[in-house]
């Protein structure tokens, strides 16, 4: 009797561990498509939401800081290249930082590394067509998330911070239908 | 019973184990626990590709688009320092000092990594608001009613998490802070 189980039992207990595995390397991908989903939804896909700050019951992102105001721009390289551009504010500190499909981030770029100035960034398939001149960062799925964090440091001063951030954004048309410098 | 049948039923029975186990797991994992510090969970290699599954799979449920080490440190605390689940009816004292980076603050969640409701509209105490002085020795009460000095109100929930972000830290977030470095959760009574 036991003799019959024993190697569907042991064939079992590998598939156990592989669906382990398989489940584990699926989550991330899964869950960045959820939110880059739902962040479409809300704003627009290759489009820069400017999101309230956080509070409860409110968020964009999961276990948002308070303290920082969040710009999001999901993305998706399928038909063009994304354009990013990042005006400086006054905060004390900003950060663009780019997540691929996979959850990692692929760019990270903050107001010290940046000194002050605007952060202008592609974002680009492999073999993609890109215009010449601009730094570009190659990713190898379609989709993923931008994110500008913005601190505020008194949310008193949320407002003057709102109003400098709304003039950062991401297009994919830009590069599409004009010279960037036009697109702004 | 058929060979066969044998081995689809312990396929099917492996393959609901196996993914059952992994999301059970990432659920009930903490945001970011490559290394236990105390009541502090972290790790340094979020957001990286060297991040293993488990870490990746963590920190996607529980803290998607979290920055790299080098840009900001993340230590979480679900229980105080004696190992109790962290209770919103209870009052804690939270003691600390500068944690090494640009600045850094204190968030409360609720288990589901929503900020508490609160008549104050406080989340979270950062350094930004501290001077120089209180930068270096800090205390911060979390308690359900208004409390003297720096308050952090806990909503009266069954369970919160304390969340500390260190943005910039010293040394590129390479190494973890020390207990010693880290703030003690000190909890003083309960309703």
């Amino acid at each position: 009797m036991m003799r019959r189980w024993l190697l569907p039992l042991l064939f079992g207990l590998a598939v156990a561990v592989f669906a382990w595995q398989a489940a584990l390397v699926a989550a991330p991908r899964i869950i960045m498509s959820i939110a880059v989903e739902r962040l479409a939804e809300a704003g627009g896909i290759n489009r820069m939401l400017h999101a309230p700050l956080a509070g409860p019951g409110r968020r964009t992102i999961v276990r948002p800081s308070p303290d920082l105001a969040y710009s999001s721009c999901p993305f998706d390289l399928s038909r063009t290249a994304l354009f990013l551009r990042v005006m400086p504010n006054q905060a004390p500190y900003w950060s663009l930082s780019v997540f691929d499909r996979n959850t990692d981030v692929a760019f990270v770029r903050n107001n010290r590394d940046s000194k002050g100035g605007v952060i202008d960034l592609v974002l680009a398939r492999e073999g993609q067509a890109v215009p010449p001149g601009f730094e570009t960062v190659r990713l190898k799925g379609d989709r993923g998330i931008a994110l500008l964090r913005i601190l505020v440091p008194d949310r008193a001063r949320f407002a003057e911070l709102d109003r400098a951030r709304r003039s950062s954004f991401c297009s994919g048309e830009a590069l599409l239908t004009s010279p960037v410098s036009e697109a702004e | 019973m058929k060979p066969v049948f044998r081995y689809l039923l312990c396929g099917l029975a492996g393959l609901a184990l196996g993914a059952g186990a992994a999301a059970w797991s990432v659920r009930a994992g903490a945001f970011g626990s490559s290394a236990r510090i105390g009541p502090w969970t972290t790790g340094g290699d979020i957001g990286t590709a060297r991040a293993s599954a488990y870490t990746r799979a963590t920190v996607a449920l529980h803290g998607l688009l979290a920055l790299p080490a080098r840009e900001a440190r993340y230590y979480s605390a679900d229980d105080d320092d004696r190992g109790r689940p962290l209770d919103g009816r209870c009052r804690y004292r939270i003691s600390g000092g500068d944690a090494g980076g640009a600045w850094f603050s204190l968030t409360l969640y609720d288990p589901a990594g929503y900020l508490v409701a609160n008549r104050a509209g406080l989340y979270s105490v950062g350094s930004a608001a501290m001077g120089p002085a209180e930068r270096g020795a800090w205390t911060i009460l979390a308690a359900p009613d208004p409390q003297p000095g720096r308050w952090l109100p806990t909503g009266g929930v069954e369970r919160f998490n304390l969340t500390l972000r260190v943005y910039l830290p010293a040394g590129g977030g390479r190494g973890n802070l020390p207990r010693n470095r880290l703030p003690r959760i000190a909890r003083l009574g309960c309703r």
